[in-house]
């Protein structure tokens, strides 16, 4: 007769060192790939000047966000974090800020994404991406971001509905959102959200920051970089 | 209770696998919970959304140090592996919550099976509280039955 005892122990045993080592090779690969742009010119090559800056642009230090709007610690960063470094280092001048979509965790990623750039043709970037952590719900697919509430988010922002709605439902920004998720994985070497890639535009030095870390961090690395 | 505690602690060797198995849960748990941070240098965090979460990996990890050295002690004494896997249970089954939906085993896991990927480790993530409360629940069942076992068997020995 089967004992079942030790087959749950060894099921067991087998579990713990499936995670393990999921644990272990997701890390390592992390410190493996990253590659950050050291220059200018590569930071140019990912096409950063293109994206809406929350900030002034001229300003010595960028910070590149790569998140997904259906990230919950994205979230408590963007409530903990986020308004210290708008007020010591963006509204200064001394920083700016770039969003970075990597949208990986469901399938209502991709448009929560897309709607951003939509609101952008209507000159609401930021409102839009404020609305979305601020709105943000715990369960990933949930509904809160679906193609309804996305509209509903824009109509509170008192965005021109119709031309929302068509450039949601054209995709038009469908391809810009998947480049951005390659540059963030490739260029960045982004295995998680948040990350962060904080720039010195003149001299191309740069820091990565990977996790929703404290302000503590992103004043040493920001103050370093200056 | 106590008294078995004694018996087992009086034992240095017991507190040091009991110091053992907590950090071997706790440390994963807070890495992958997103409390420590490596990069851009070692820096611990714990926002005021996270605290009970912390709060639940501390008492899991210290529920099932005291669970798998008691129950070691037992298999010693008594060479019997009957409720073990109990204890090994209720820590896998606290350690599986939880895992960040943001971090990088969730990017592995989501990228390896897609859609099944997502809604996994989704669930995971909504459920963390529960799940770990419940893997408590289990440890504490299993520390108070071993306890007890093992006081009647030690009167018996004796």
């Amino acid at each position: 007769m089967v004992d079942t005892k030790k087959i749950a122990v060894a099921g067991a045993a087998v579990v713990l060192f499936a995670i393990l080592v999921t644990f272990a090779t997701s890390y390592m690969s992390d410190f493996d790939t990253a590659r950050t742009p050291n220059t200018e010119d590569e930071f140019q090559t990912v096409e950063l000047k293109q994206a809406p800056v929350l900030g002034s642009k001229t300003a010595p230090v960028t910070i590149v966000e790569v998140g997904d709007y259906q990230c919950h610690m994205c979230k408590i960063w963007f409530e903990e974090t986020r308004p210290l470094i708008v007020e010591n280092y963006i509204n200064t001048g001394k920083a700016n800020l770039v969003f970075m979509d990597m949208p990986f965790l469901g399938s209502d990623s991709i448009p929560a994404s897309e709607a951003t750039y939509c609101a952008d043709d209507q000159g609401k970037y930021w409102e839009y991406h404020s609305m979305l952590f601020t709105y943000q719900e715990d369960e990933i697919d949930g509904g809160w971001a679906s193609a309804t509430r996305l509209q509903a988010f824009a109509f509170n922002l008192g965005l021109d509905i119709e031309q929302f709605d068509k450039c949601m439902t054209t995709d038009d920004y469908f391809s810009r959102v998947n480049y951005n998720k390659q540059v963030a994985v490739t260029e960045f070497g982004a295995k998680s959200t948040p990350t962060f890639m904080i720039i010195n535009i003149s001299t191309g030095e740069s820091q990565r920051v990977v996790g929703a870390h404290p302000y503590s961090t992103f004043e040493k690395v920001i103050d370093s970089l200056l | 209770m106590n008294n078995t505690f004694g018996i087992i602690y009086s034992n240095p060797s017991y507190i040091l696998i009991s110091i053992g198995i907590f950090f071997l849960l706790f440390m994963p748990l807070i890495i992958i919970s997103e409390f420590l941070f490596f990069e851009p240098f070692l820096v611990f965090s714990i926002y005021p959304e996270t605290t009970l979460s912390f709060f639940l990996i501390v008492t899991l990890s210290l529920f099932s140090a005291f669970a798998v050295s008691m129950n070691i002690y037992r298999v010693k004494l008594i060479k019997e592996t009957k409720k073990i896997s109990s204890s090994i249970v209720g820590t896998i089954i606290g350690a599986s919550a939880g895992a960040c939906s943001c971090g990088p085993i969730a990017f592995s896991v989501i990228a390896t099976f897609g859609t099944a990927g997502s809604i996994a480790s989704s669930f995971l993530t909504i459920y963390e509280i529960p799940i770990r409360l419940t893997s408590i629940g289990i440890l504490i069942i299993v520390i108070f039955v071993t306890s007890k076992s093992l006081s009647r068997e030690c009167k018996v020995k004796s």
